[in-house]
């Protein structure tokens, strides 16, 4: 028999004791059938199941058994460790759910080499195109692929191109926005960082196509490791021919530049990123004209987010259509998102548009922490929105989202339990709305404030029923008359969260009481007398002294000391502590 | 370095990468430095040498699984490839002698995240 390594996990979460005593029982097992050199037994921290019982997986033949019981340790050995037969109803066929094509090389190659990407397959795209391929090929593969903007508005990558292709400028330039500022959102981040020649490689065919030699990189100075690497990759392909004059052979030339964006969040919405190269101050103007028209320094301009340029060489490579294999009937190919919030692996995943909530949170986030309940999720960050745990189910996609009332954004994707507030979550997205105004449209600098009163005004009790009519309406008219993305999408996560949670708020304005007992104001602490063992515990923790009694008499809560902060409650071992 | 034809690129077969070596790969994209991958870095780099253990210790970028950084991907010969989470010096040091000189995986720091 060849040398077999066996993995041991227990998939529970409630049970993490268990794993020990399969451990004793496999030992056991194969020392009573002499298997303990050629066996190597091994408790891993995750499986990729979850709540599916005792699981192992044996290698190298990949097979998973979940679900197992004691009386199966010796049959697994016997017969798949043994003979490698399989057992049927132990098996679990685990099929990865994501599908990394923007991400592949992430983790892979090293970021630092440009050697490691050629040995990876890289800049083959770029051979391709500039030996076999006009512009006019490179767009219709775009188009076939179906490709749309990663941003966020999910605008046709064609189209853009196709617009900019077409007008008849002896100068254009070409964009990468890697201004990521949605909060809890890094996929741009990681995939600068990890892979940064398949961005470069991507804006080098936006140039060959659209008939430009100039390119930007937009980066925020916030992110000062993904500049390091994006400029080292600048100069390793100057350096190899593959950026500069006559690249390749092939007569084309191009080169790049990085720009560094100095921390304004609306530096994201293309005019103003574009107002921000130029060296004017980063406010918006109207559109039209678009950038594809007059763009920088008034001449045609495409700009891309960082994801789309790095889904480019994959898909020359592979073919518009074998792109277009991947996703829904309108948005193709995978999506990455930054799965962050309450759960429990929180990380970026790659998953094929079409994909369902459900799925991404519990078989690749593997649930919720602590096993709570999932209330909702919040999308597209803070131009997202809530879509409530009743639509777990719907596939991913632009259009699905945006019926919702959220959108697809540029990929944050933030898990809210019950201990969450969408009084308190609105109001904080909000605010960073109102913060990164740029001040420049008087619907967003004074609707954003006016929104924010109110939900401060509901959140410290002293909300009325009008309240909510006046959200919507101040909404409404932010969302019609904003110059600019920013102010136009500021007041979807209020929209949304009175659609969906419209009784929570209610709550709030009419109970004065906040479920989740996050808006403080509307928290009380009080400490059960029945339940308390006056171990004294409370008031050590008590930040603020606000905890008054002895060991003999029992302890009390002064109202007028206490800061709500909620220590004494998560000490308290015998759920003493009431919060209401 | 040399200036690149169109044939040094069409002539790489992506299969071959890395086939049959053995290495070492720390996660170092911010997520990973922000949990201690460049302390990770340093400890492989230095205790390999220390112990005369010979394999290639690279950088690379985020793998993903941000909330079990520093992520440390180990491939030696005669056994899977493996996924390390959460990283520490310690856990760097019996990387090194246990899975590579050794060939034993260690308990309770493989993650199989998709």
């Amino acid at each position: 028999m060849e040398k077999k390594i066996i993995y041991l996990r227990d998939t529970d979460s409630a049970q993490q004791e268990r794993i020990n005593d399969f451990f004793t029982l496999f030992s056991n097992e194969l020392r009573d059938a002499n298997l303990v050199d050629l066996v190597q037994l091994v408790k891993i921290a995750d499986i990729g199941l979850y709540e599916k019982g005792v699981a192992v997986k044996i290698l190298p033949e990949n097979i998973v058994y979940s679900g197992i019981k004691n009386t199966d340790v010796k049959k697994i050995i016997e017969e798949t460790v043994k003979n490698n037969k399989i057992i049927k109803e132990l098996l679990y066929e685990k099929k990865s759910k994501q599908v990394r094509a923007v991400l592949k090389n992430c983790g892979y190659i090293d970021p630092e080499s440009m050697e490691d990407y050629i040995a990876a397959g890289g800049y083959k795209a770029l051979v391709k195109v500039l030996t076999e391929m006009k512009p006019e090929n490179v767009v219709d593969e775009l188009k076939k692929s179906g490709l749309r903007g990663r941003g966020g508005a999910g605008y046709p990558t064609w189209m853009k191109w196709n617009f900019a292709r077409g007008m008849n400028s002896p100068e254009k330039y070409v964009i990468c926005n890697g201004d990521e500022g949605d909060p809890g959102a890094y996929m741009d981040r990681s995939v600068l960082e990890g892979d940064p020649h398949s961005v470069l490689e991507g804006m080098i065919i936006a140039g060959y196509t659209i008939g430009s030699s100039k390119g930007f990189f937009y980066i925020r100075a916030e992110y000062p490791l993904a500049v390091e690497r994006v400029q080292k990759a600048i100069d390793q392909a100057i350096a190899a021919g593959l950026l500069g004059n006559n690249i390749l052979g092939s007569g084309f030339n191009f080169e790049l530049e990085i720009r560094l964006g100095a921390g304004a969040f609306v530096c994201g919405e293309e005019t103003a990123l574009i107002a921000s190269i130029e060296g004017k101050r980063g406010t918006p103007h109207p559109r039209p004209p678009y950038p594809s028209v007059k763009g920088l320094w008034e001449k045609p301009t495409i700009i891309n987010n960082v994801e789309t340029l790095a889904n480019i060489p994959a898909l020359i490579v592979g073919g518009g259509a074998k792109f277009a294999s991947i996703g829904t009937e309108k948005s193709k190919g995978t999506k990455v998102f930054a799965l962050t919030g309450k759960v429990k692996n929180s990380g970026l995943v790659e998953v094929p548009m079409g994909i369902t909530l459900r799925e991404i949170i519990f078989d690749i986030g593997g649930g919720i922490l602590n096993n709570r309940a999932i209330k909702a999720i919040q999308t597209g960050g803070p131009s997202g929105g809530v879509i409530p745990q009743e639509f777990l189910d719907t596939p991913v996609d632009y259009e699905n989202l945006g019926k919702l009332g959220s959108i697809m954004g540029s990929g944050g994707m933030i898990a809210i339990d019950e201990t969450d507030c969408l009084v308190d979550l609105a109001k904080f997205y909000l605010k960073f709305c109102v913060d990164e105004s740029c001040g420049k449209c008087a619907p967003c600098r004074l609707g954003g404030y006016q929104l924010l009163r109110i939900l401060e005004k509901i959140s410290e009790g002293n909300g009325e029923l009008e309240d909510l009519n006046r959200l919507k309406k101040i909404s409404y008219a932010m969302q019609k008359a904003s110059l600019c993305g920013l102010g136009q999408s500021a007041s979807n996560p209020v929209f949304s969260t009175i659609r969906y949670f419209e009784e929570e708020y209610k709550q709030h304005i009419v109970n004065k009481k906040c479920p989740a007992g996050k808006c403080k104001a509307l928290v009380y602490f009080k400490i059960l007398p029945q339940k308390c063992k006056k171990c004294g515990l409370c008031m050590k923790n008590c930040p603020s002294n606000a905890i008054l009694g002895s060991r003999e008499a029992g302890y009390v809560i002064d109202p007028q000391k206490c800061i709500k902060c909620g220590a004494c409650f998560d000490v308290c071992k015998f759920k003493a502590v009431m919060k209401e | 370095m040399k200036k690149l034809t169109k044939e040094d690129i069409l002539s790489v077969d992506p299969a071959k990468k890395d086939l049959g070596k053995s290495w070492i790969k720390v996660g170092m994209s911010t997520c990973g430095v922000a949990a201690g991958a460049d302390e990770v870095y340093a400890t492989l780099i230095d205790e390999a040498k220390k112990r005369n253990i010979e394999i290639d210790i690279r950088k690379c970028g985020c793998q993903g699984a941000c909330s079990v950084e520093p992520l440390v991907e180990v491939n030696v010969e005669g056994l899977p490839k493996v996924l390390y989470g959460r990283v520490t010096k310690d856990v760097a040091i019996t990387i090194l002698e246990r899975h590579v000189r050794n060939k034993k995986l260690l308990n309770d720091y493989i993650f199989e995240i998709n």
